[in-house]
């Protein structure tokens, strides 16, 4: 599932960016990000919240955010439930 | 000796030429943190925009005055991301901290949106150079229920943290003191531990320790930089071996070993955010308020709805287009007469006492020249401000997510719909409104479409033109001119991309949307004011000197009449048209009238009407729909010119007038915002294109 499929409203928590796009790391699209997605432009893009930001992006790189349903509670601001990879 | 004198004369009015040994101070940060109104309240007017040396990446500098009456130089650095690079800008920002061209970095943190601003903060750290944090947003944070704890901050990151307020002045003594207490004592940060990279980062930093080529730089920077791929120059195979091998380990180590996308890069980045992550729990409360819709949130669900986005912002661009156009018309008009009438008969009755030559050099030359470059002020203020506006509102990314599609189908970054739209009333200030492309090279490549874009000062000649040639048709000619025009900045932007600009590559769309604010009246004063000194600084030299020299030339007779005495037609002026003239043989109008329109054209398309007038010796027709005799006349000459083919012969004229050099200060604000070699290619190309466009349009029309 990516992120193009969600409606707006959902959350949902990043699994893998399929492309190679340092840029959207810098930015917060890290593997167990939160991601609310806001509000979906005319033209096939996305207006996302991934912490306290707000992003737009458009169709082609909201097809390469592979996401997955949070279970339970979430909070849109933090990586609190991520596993693991936190020390 | 001389080189006094010339030091002494670039001091002046300008004042930022600090004195050697002026310790440095960068500052950098995210896009849309408020840096600008942090520079703006450090510096105040005292700023200086432009390029820095030897980069096309234009940098504001200014004193700022330090408690103890220390002084430094700030220098803002163009927002940034990340100091991986992604353009020049970003490249720029990376070179001057790394190599230690700054002594100090003073780094906007937005208090609102921290976990990404301490990202930025992280890499900062690692290269090892002073930092201080200005906590920026803290109310409008405070306001939506995230409360930053600036001591717990400090503790975390291990830098002096200073909340400050830029609009009111609150927290810049504390700023000022923490630069200086850096700047007397300075120390290198701790940087973030990145977990499970620190044996590898350890390693790498070892093997680097003791190469030459790579002397200078942060050890642990130059680490994480390997590891990223981003080379520096010269750096020995052995070196690119050693940190290729360790980063497959790193990778291999953090992530499914399946996944070919999973690289050192993104395992450095990955625990980079651990970290903020941990400073930001330590450091931010957060309300029950926080994770709620944001009035930002609100706001956009009408301004970037299916519904309602594209009308808004065709609403907005309708009134950028209208207040460039219209609203500054009467206003340029107005400037320009008054140097016409009141000004130059003043001056005149003024100069009774001097010679001819003088009276005309002053009131023709110097202050025909001065006032082309005033009647352009009122424009480019209400330009300057506007842009201002839509940036600080918040609004332009919004535009810029709704325009992408379009954008995107010519080829063309998608910020650039708002040059490009100005460009249509006047290529003046869009040439200026390029600055709000973050890529600088994107910036460059749109400096040299945007003089095909066709401007209203053009649309008085296709009107006349197409009156007298094309009847009942000259609506169709005049629409077919901007069709024409869209066409080749598509063609020319193209054609860019696949040659000198292969470089810029189609981005995909990836886009901030910071919060909605009202622009305050200081900071847009402020931004207007340097542009515009920017713009008049570099300009009015160029447009006085122009002006100056087709006064000259046309007051010149060649038979050796009085100055200013003899026929048009016997002028210098008169005499390089006609040499002009056989180049546009072929085109199907190789006369001398037609070929000095071409010439005064040059100065300013608004003067070419007024040539063809002058030359044929006829009053400028005031009713554009009733040529009258002048058009009888240019009929009769391109009848003649073009060998019974009068009417691809003014289509040829149209096409040329369109493509080629739109006015001399298009050329003098192309000079300031893409340098010299650039302005001169992009002329040549212009006159290249326009003349073989107009070759086809004659010799194909004359064949039909």
């Amino acid at each position: 599932m990516t992120v193009a499929d969600c409606a707006p409203g959902s959350v949902v928590r990043l699994r893998r960016i399929a492309a190679r796009n340092g840029r959207l790391r810098e930015l917060g699209f890290v593997p167990g990000a939160v991601l609310r997605v806001l509000a979906r432009g005319g033209t096939g893009g996305l207006i996302v919240a991934i912490g306290d930001a707000r992003m737009a992006v458009d169709r082609e790189i909201a097809h390469v955010i592979q996401v997955e349903p949070v279970a339970g509670a979430t909070r849109p601001g933090g990586r609190a439930a991520r596993p693991a990879a936190a020390s | 000796m001389s080189g006094v004198k010339a030091a002494s004369c670039h001091g002046g009015s300008t004042a930022v030429a600090s004195p050697p040994g002026t310790p440095v101070v960068a500052l950098a940060g995210n896009p849309n943190v408020g840096k600008s109104t942090v520079f703006n309240a450090l510096t105040g007017a005292r700023q200086h925009v432009g390029n820095w040396p030897g980069k096309t990446v234009d940098v504001a500098r200014g004193p700022w005055r330090l408690p103890g009456d220390r002084r430094a130089e700030v220098v803002d650095l163009p927002g940034t991301y990340s100091l991986v690079p992604c353009s020049p800008d970003e490249e720029l920002t990376r070179e001057l901290i790394v190599t230690g061209q700054v002594d100090a970095v003073v780094v906007a943190v937005d208090a609102g949106n921290l976990a990404r601003n301490l990202y930025l903060l992280a890499q900062l750290l690692e290269t090892g150079r002073p930092v201080v944090v200005a906590l920026t947003m803290v109310d409008t944070a405070a306001a939506r229920g995230l409360t930053v704890d600036a001591a717990a901050l400090a503790e975390r990151a291990g830098v002096p943290v200073v909340p400050i307020d830029a609009r009111s002045g609150r927290g810049m003594d504390e700023l000022g003191a923490a630069v200086a207490g850096l700047l007397d004592h300075p120390h290198a940060p701790v940087p973030p531990s990145l977990g499970p990279a620190e044996p590898i980062l350890a390693e790498l930093e070892a093997a680097v320790a003791d190469v030459p080529q790579l002397d200078g730089l942060p050890g642990r920077w130059l680490a994480t930089a390997l590891l990223s791929g981003d080379l520096p120059e010269d750096t020995p195979e052995a070196v690119q071996a050693a940190a290729a091998r360790l980063g497959e380990r790193l990778a291999a180590e953090t992530g499914d070993a399946d996944d070919d996308l999973w690289d050192a890069d993104a395992a450095l980045a990955d625990q980079r955010y651990v970290w903020a992550h941990e400073v930001l729990e330590a450091s931010v409360r957060r309300d029950a308020a926080a994770d709620a819709d944001t009035r930002t949130d609100k706001v956009d669900r009408v301004l970037t709805s299916r519904l309602f986005g594209l009308p808004i912002l065709l609403a907005v661009m309708w009134t950028v287009f209208s207040a460039t156009t219209t609203l500054a018309k009467p206003l340029q008009d107005g400037l320009a007469s008054l140097f016409d009438g009141p000004i130059t008969s003043g001056a005149n009755s003024a100069l009774s006492w001097a010679p001819g030559w003088l009276d005309g050099l002053i009131v023709q030359g110097l202050i025909g020249g001065v006032g082309q470059v005033l009647s352009f002020i009122p424009l480019m203020v209400i330009m300057f401000v506007l842009m201002t506006l839509l940036e600080d509102s918040g609004y332009l990314a919004r535009a810029a997510f709704l325009a992408d599609r379009l954008m995107r189908t010519m080829g063309l970054p998608s910020r650039a719909f708002l040059p490009l739209l100005v460009g249509f009333g006047c290529n003046v200030p869009a040439l200026s409104a390029t600055r709000i492309l973050p890529n600088a090279r994107q910036r460059l490549l749109l400096g040299l479409v945007i003089p095909y874009l066709s401007c209203s000062a053009r649309l008085v000649v296709y009107v006349l033109m197409a009156s007298i040639f094309f009847g009942s048709m000259a609506g169709t000619v005049v629409f077919g001119m901007y069709v024409l025009s869209i066409v080749m900045v598509v063609a020319v932007g193209l054609l860019l991309r696949k040659t000198m600009f292969r470089d810029v590559v189609h981005e995909p769309l990836v886009l901030e949307l910071p919060p909605y604010r009202v622009p305050t009246v200081r900071v847009t004063a402020a931004q207007t004011w340097v542009r515009l000194r920017g713009f008049l600084r570099t300009a009015s030299g160029i447009i006085v000197g122009t002006v100056t020299a087709v006064w000259l030339l046309s007051s010149i007779s060649l038979s050796g009449q009085a100055f200013g005495k003899g026929p048009i037609d016997d002028s210098a002026m008169a005499g390089i048209s006609r040499a002009v003239a056989p180049v546009f043989e072929p085109l199907g109008f190789g006369d001398w009238h037609p070929a000095a329109a071409m010439v005064t054209g040059f100065v300013a398309k608004e003067a070419v009407v007024a040539t063809m007038a002058q030359t044929y010796t006829v009053t400028e027709p005031g009713d554009n729909h009733r040529p009258g005799a002048l058009g009888d006349r240019i009929k009769a000459t391109f009848e003649k010119t073009s060998g019974g083919h009068p009417t691809p012969a003014a289509l040829a004229f149209l096409v040329f007038l369109l493509a080629y050099t739109p006015c001399m200060t298009t050329v003098a604000t192309q000079w300031q915002t893409i340098g010299r070699r650039l302005t001169l290619y992009g002329i040549g190309m212009q006159l290249v294109i326009a003349w073989v466009l107009a070759l086809g349009v004659f010799q194909i029309g004359r064949l039909m």
